[in-house]
């Protein structure tokens, strides 16, 4: 029972914060709001090149090694940052998809050289994660698939080379690769909290290029996949968690009122160090589940835990700093609400609390 | 990181399971705070004992102190075992208390004198820190000792001295350089409860147990009574506070947590098991989640102070979650179990045998060693450097 992260992985920690720190300050999270493609593709080749769009993936498949834990520490520090790539959605959701499914081993490589993203198209209209949610019709026609319905927060197309699509096919659920020129396909900007690209894509009727994997068996490769997603989707809101806790110790420090600096009340250092108890708690629920999963050992208690206290605290953590800032962090020009706004959309990707605490009640209870 | 318990951590839990199967009765399952029955504490020392002929006291201690020198993780599995079954071990502030400071401050001869009677349970010690006009603000306290040729003559009042009944002796902060600056000039004393001039009086608590005033008038305490360095026990109290051991109250949680799930199941509510209503279901979820926060930090810290790092926040946060848990477990216990659960250990038709009825009122004992108000402020000024 060893409960601290090694050296090796602390250094990758002090390596992710100088470059974060150095290449997406604040001002620049700030300027990526009016970009259509909502990141920084030099910041995404130069994350390539250091090898961590391939993190987690073996090298034979052309990733750079390392687990979930090696991810879930560069998280948090792209949490800290905000700093906007599609990581998450490409290198690890569509890549640990190709990587489990086989088949695709070219694009696969692409993938985790961050040569093109693939973006997942999951979510519906209907608003229900998990593989119930999955309504769009998939007609499966001899080895090619043929799409009909509509997707919801469909991340960073603009810029993506593929959409990894799942589809309802019977009882099952189909992996599909779509080219995002294809015919049929109707797509919308969605306004949103985060400012994020996020998409709204209608299917008429669309020929996919390819299946990933066995037709109507997608749900066994995408959930584990997905469960490595929600960690560090954990991983990231804990970063911005301790940054915000962080920035909201420095105004109660500065902020003098009634002639003290506001920090010695004790109501405000309530409101500070509820901030600093979620966030750890947080985190050591993010590292442990990153740890099982690595280990191979049953995680799935492990996992909700860490996504269910993960998204309360982007809740908490953004009121708290809101209370310690009050009118200040109402203006835009504050930096609280860049965190506000994102946090609001990390705490519902991939199951929010209420989803998480249900799949702890059934690991616990049956 | 590796949250797993090695093979071999494995076997010595399994060994103290079957020491426990062995020797403790279901019907002793309870803590020595909230128990006053004679023959239970007859019990509970016997019992002490016994853990102490298997050397398991002293297990991280140094053997020449009368200890086996095991590895601090074997402690924290004894913790969480002994914790699960409500063993009742009697003497924490004797292992705890007394043997964290010592362990930490005492000097060579006073860790031979005052360990080994520790370790295999012959003298059993009771806190004399509090006062009347001394509980959060631990340095207020008055009760002085006055050098008188060879020894310290102690006058004073401690307050809230829990075991003091049961206990041989007190682990005594007393004033000794009543010149020097608050937090400078205290000392600490090995006290014998039985000389002239103390005087128990009961204070009986909320939780069923027995704590004490403890009036000191005119006691004397041999020089060679001292522990750690003279003036200096206010560092020792800061340094040493239950140091030399590692707690898991969390497993007491998960044993009643088990008891209200095995309930949920066996009873019946607006035409359904318990077990499968929604809200209950995530009543027992934030439970699950209560225990777990403690035991991650419980592993975090101990992680920590092994691999020689300094504690994140100050070491202020696992307290903090550890003492507003508490109540808030409580409380869920009895939203749980509904009209019945106000019913009493032994009262017909009392749910889980009046567990819930308890639990409540024992809950809130989490103040002690400090409040959670207390404990939010040294997080926020030494774990987050907000100002004072």
């Amino acid at each position: 029972m060893d409960f601290v992260l090694d050296d090796m992985r602390l250094e990758l920690a002090k390596v992710a914060r100088d470059f974060f720190t150095d290449k997406s300050p604040l001002t620049a999270v700030r300027r990526l709001e009016d970009d259509p493609a909502g990141y920084d593709p030099g910041v995404w080749r130069t994350m390539a090149t250091l090898g961590w769009t391939g993190l987690g993936h073996t090298e034979e498949s052309g990733g750079s090694g390392g687990g979930v834990l090696d991810l879930a520490v560069l998280y948090q520090e792209i949490g800290r940052s905000l700093c906007a790539s599609p990581h998450l959605e490409s290198a690890v959701v569509a890549g640990g998809v190709l990587a489990a499914a086989g088949g695709q081993d070219g694009l696969l490589r692409a993938v985790l050289g961050g040569e093109t993203t693939v973006v997942p198209a999951l979510m519906e209209p209907g608003g229900e994660y998990g593989p119930a949610g999955i309504r769009l019709t998939g007609e499966l026609t001899g080895g090619g698939i043929r799409l009909t319905g509509t997707k919801v927060l469909v991340p960073y197309l603009d810029t993506a080379g593929w959409l990894l699509v799942a589809a309802r096919t019977g009882d099952g659920v189909t992996l599909a690769l779509v080219d995002p020129g294809a015919t049929g396909l109707e797509v919308t900007r969605s306004a949103n909290i985060a400012g994020a690209p996020l998409f709204t894509v209608t299917f008429h009727h669309v020929a996919a290029s390819g299946l990933v994997g066995a037709p109507s068996m997608g749900w066994d490769v995408l959930g584990p996949v997905l469960d490595r997603a929600a960690v560090l989707r954990s991983a990231q809101i804990v970063g911005a968690a301790e940054r915000l806790l962080e920035l909201s110790v420095a105004y109660a420090r500065s902020r003098e009122q009634f002639g003290k600096s506001i920090g010695a009340y004790q109501a405000v250092q309530y409101l500070c160090t509820d901030i600093a108890i979620a966030a750890e708690l947080a985190s050591l629920a993010t590292l442990r589940a990153a740890a099982l999963l690595d280990l191979g050992e049953p995680a799935a208690p492990a996992v909700a835990e860490a996504k269910a206290r993960a998204s309360a605290t982007a809740r908490l953590a953004a009121e708290r700093a809101h209370e310690v800032h009050a009118g200040f962090a109402f203006m835009m020009e504050a930096d609280v609400q860049l965190f506000t706004r994102r946090l609001r959309h990390w705490e519902l990707d991939l199951g929010d609390e209420d989803h998480h605490r249900e799949r702890l009640a059934d690991a616990l209870l049956g | 990181m590796d949250p797993r318990f090695t093979e071999q951590q494995q076997e010595w839990r399994a060994e103290v399971r079957a020491f426990l199967d062995d020797e403790l009765p279901p019907k002793w399952e309870r803590s020595t705070e909230f128990c006053e029955d004679e023959e239970y504490w007859k019990f509970a020392v016997e019992f002490t004992r016994r853990v102490s002929a298997r050397g398991w006291i002293g297990l991280t201690w140094p053997t020449e102190y009368g200890g086996l020198g095991r590895p601090m993780i074997d402690r924290l599995i004894l913790a969480e075992e002994f914790a699960y079954r409500e063993a009742p071990l009697a003497n924490t502030i004797g292992w705890g208390l007394a043997a964290g400071a010592l362990l930490v401050g005492g000097t060579p001869e006073q860790k031979r004198r005052f360990l080994p009677p520790i370790a295999r349970s012959d003298v059993f010690w009771a806190e004399g820190f509090t006062e009347p006009g001394a509980g959060s603000d631990l340095a207020a306290l008055t009760t002085r000792a006055e050098r008188r040729g060879n020894d310290w003559v102690v006058n004073g009042q401690k307050t809230y001295t829990t075991w003091g009944s049961h206990a041989d002796v007190m682990f005594l902060a007393a004033r000794t350089d009543p010149d020097a600056p608050r937090h400078r000039g205290i000392s600490i004393f090995c006290l014998d409860l039985k000389a002239p001039g103390v005087t128990l009086t009961p204070l009986y608590n909320l939780g069923g147990g027995r704590q004490n005033h403890t009036f000191l008038d005119d006691v004397v305490v041999p020089a060679d009574a001292l522990i750690g360095e003279l003036h200096r026990g206010w560092n020792l109290i800061m340094n040493a506070f239950y140091g030399g051991t590692v707690q898991a109250a969390y497993m007491e949680q998960q044993r009643v947590l088990d008891k209200l799930i095995a309930f949920c199941r066996s009873t019946r509510r607006r035409g359904r098991p318990l077990i499968e209503d929604p809200l209950t279901r995530d009543r027992l979820v934030e439970m699950s989640l209560i225990i777990e926060g403690q035991r991650l930090l419980t592993y975090q810290s101990l992680g920590t102070m092994l691999a020689g790092r300094p504690q994140p926040y100050a070491g202020a946060l696992g307290v903090v979650v550890q003492k507003e848990g508490m109540p808030r477990f409580a409380e869920l216990t009895n939203l749980i179990s509904g009209p019945l659960g106000q019913l009493g250990e032994g009262a017909p038709f009392a749910p889980m045998d009046g567990g819930p009825e308890a639990w409540y009122r024992q809950a809130f004992r989490n103040h002690a060693g400090g409040t959670s108000q207390v404990k939010r402020m040294v997080l926020a000024t030494r774990g987050l450097g907000l100002p004072r």
